[in-house]
């Protein structure tokens, strides 16, 4: 039932949040177009790879685009449906948090939800162009929704676990910014080229193996049962830790008494 | 002309402030070059040591991808369109165009400091990252650091110049960033993460006679492989880039005033 009404909140909030922008028409489907073609500009830097190269330990260039193709997913849903988790060391440092905490709904889940990025409707639309572009069988088009969920719900989730320190030093968001772009960074490159050191890292604590890596590897490109199970584990798991680093540092947290309110 | 100094003295100063936002940019720094070794460093291990691609050895290669990164963190080109386009946005631009300045000058003094501050910041970054990933370029004399210099400030130069005009599009629509989007990538695909070298031929001349050369890719070819020709050839381009893109960017200026006064400022 606390599902339920979660999910229609997270819904709810994404149908105002879309409205709200949809006023300004031109801004809205500009910022939209402008991502897709933002995100295929990056075909071209592989396709000049590829001159030099036949291939990277196995991947291709259709490899590698599907690589491009989870990561503007997992973007797209964390920035479309949770935005609101990469401003949360902001409205910590402000004293800010007091319009949400005074609300009868889950607070981490009314504040992240409380603002969307429109640029991430062209990440998402951008992941069926890829698949378009490599020539994807049926399936792969049903399989990404899932693989790019999961992949955005442990972005959201290191993000916010990172955000949290914000409660306890000044400027904690300076650290979860550095490890949102690390993700966004390293979500692009086949791991083949990543050393052992490297490697895991990227299952820690930039776990864009999990993310990427993984649904890539074990779904699309072969099949491991087990390591999927991993990745869904390991998303319940850090959703969990988000929700209770969190709460901890809610306790920390002091107002500024600035008078506000939500329309 | 000494108005324009000043600006750049208080925002140099304020741009101190902001040590914890230059310390993070040079992590991302680090992380990026980082990526490119592992990157490069696969593509050209394939090829067995001594592997020379597209005239590029594996350290001319990559002391070429810190250079162009070096110039895209400094520059932070991405705030003086934020900046330009939300002032225009807001219409808080109508209290600075009563000033006795000329607000194209003003943005790209005050933008110019802050990457100065930057480029103190990270250059030495730069340059202790080469040395340790790759070693000094094979082609590296002593005498060539102040050209290379010379050749780094005006590549910024020429970025805020170009980018100040891209958030002046914002007089005609509402929010600039989605063009500073394409202008960014089509700079980053045809100059950031290649030489010259490496695209086709018939683009070649294309991109070396565009401002795309003496922003990023004359610059960054001049560390990996110096010479007096090199240094003369980019020096004359960031010249008559710097001018035409200046006189550009009067010219958008001067046609954009007109929008203010119809939205109200």
């Amino acid at each position: 039932m606390a599902v339920r009404k979660n999910l229609a909140l997270i819904f709810k909030y994404l149908k105002l949040n879309i409205q709200k922008e949809y006023q300004y028409k031109t801004s809205f489907f500009l910022q939209i177009l402008m991502m897709i073609a933002n995100n295929s500009f990056f075909i071209i830097q592989w396709l000049i790879i590829f001159s030099v190269t036949d291939s990277l330990g196995g991947y291709g260039f259709n490899e590698v685009l599907l690589l491009w193709g989870i990561s503007a997913g997992m973007y797209g849903v964390g920035h479309l449906f949770f935005g609101g988790a990469y401003h949360i060391g902001d409205l910590v440092y402000e004293g800010k948090l007091d319009v949400f905490l005074t609300q009868p709904k889950n607070v981490l889940i009314n504040l992240i939800c409380s603002q969307s990025s429109i640029s991430a409707i062209g990440d998402i639309l951008y992941v069926f162009v890829v698949l378009i572009i490599i020539n994807a069988t049926w399936w792969w088009y049903l399989a990404i929704i899932p693989v790019c969920i999961i992949g955005g719900l442990i972005y959201v989730s290191i993000v916010v676990c990172f955000q949290s320190l914000s409660f306890y030093i000044k400027r904690g968001n300076a650290v979860a910014d550095m490890i949102s772009t690390a993700i966004t960074l390293f979500a692009n490159y086949p791991p083949v080229i990543f050393n052992m050191f490297t490697k895991v890292i990227l299952f820690t604590i930039i776990p864009v193996g999990f993310i990427i890596f993984v649904p890539a590897q074990y779904i699309f490109l072969g099949f491991n049962l087990w390591w999927i199970l991993g990745m869904v584990g390991f998303a319940i798991f850090l959703c969990g830790l988000a929700f209770l680093l969190f709460k901890l540092g809610l306790r920390k947290y002091n107002s500024s008494n600035l008078m506000g309110g939500r329309v | 002309m000494n108005k324009y100094l000043t600006v750049f003295r208080t925002s140099f100063k304020q741009e101190k402030d902001a040590i914890i936002n230059t310390l993070l940019r040079a992590v991302s720094f680090v992380l990026i070059i980082y990526i490119f070794l592992q990157l490069w460093g696969y593509i050209y291990g394939e090829g067995g040591s001594g592997t020379i691609i597209k005239g590029y050895n594996m350290g001319q290669m990559i002391w070429y991808l810190i250079i162009t990164e070096l110039i895209t963190m400094s520059a932070k080109v991405n705030t003086i369109v934020r900046t330009v386009s939300n002032e225009i946005k807001s219409g808080s631009i109508s209290y600075k165009l009563n000033k006795p300045y000329n607000y194209l000058f003003y943005c790209i003094s005050s933008s110019m400091a802050k990457s100065c501050m930057s480029l103190i910041f990270m250059l030495p970054v730069a340059v202790i990252m080469g040395i340790v990933f790759v070693g000094l370029p094979s082609t590296f004399v002593w005498y060539q650091i102040l050209p290379c210099l010379l050749a780094l400030l005006g590549s910024i130069f020429i970025s805020w110049s170009l980018y100040s005009i891209v958030g002046l599009i914002a007089f005609w629509v509402q929010d600039a960033f989605p063009f500073y989007w394409i202008v960014s990538k089509v700079f980053m695909l045809l100059g950031l993460f290649f030489p010259i070298e490496f695209y086709p031929a018939w683009l070649q001349p294309i991109i070396k006679y565009s401002p795309i050369y003496s922003m990023m890719s004359g610059p960054a070819t001049l560390v990996a492989n110096f010479s007096w020709w090199g240094f003369l050839e980019i020096f004359l381009s960031q010249l008559i880039w710097g001018i035409l893109v200046i006189l550009l960017g009067l010219l958008v200026y001067r046609l954009g005033k007109r929008k203010v006064a119809a939205n109200g400022g």
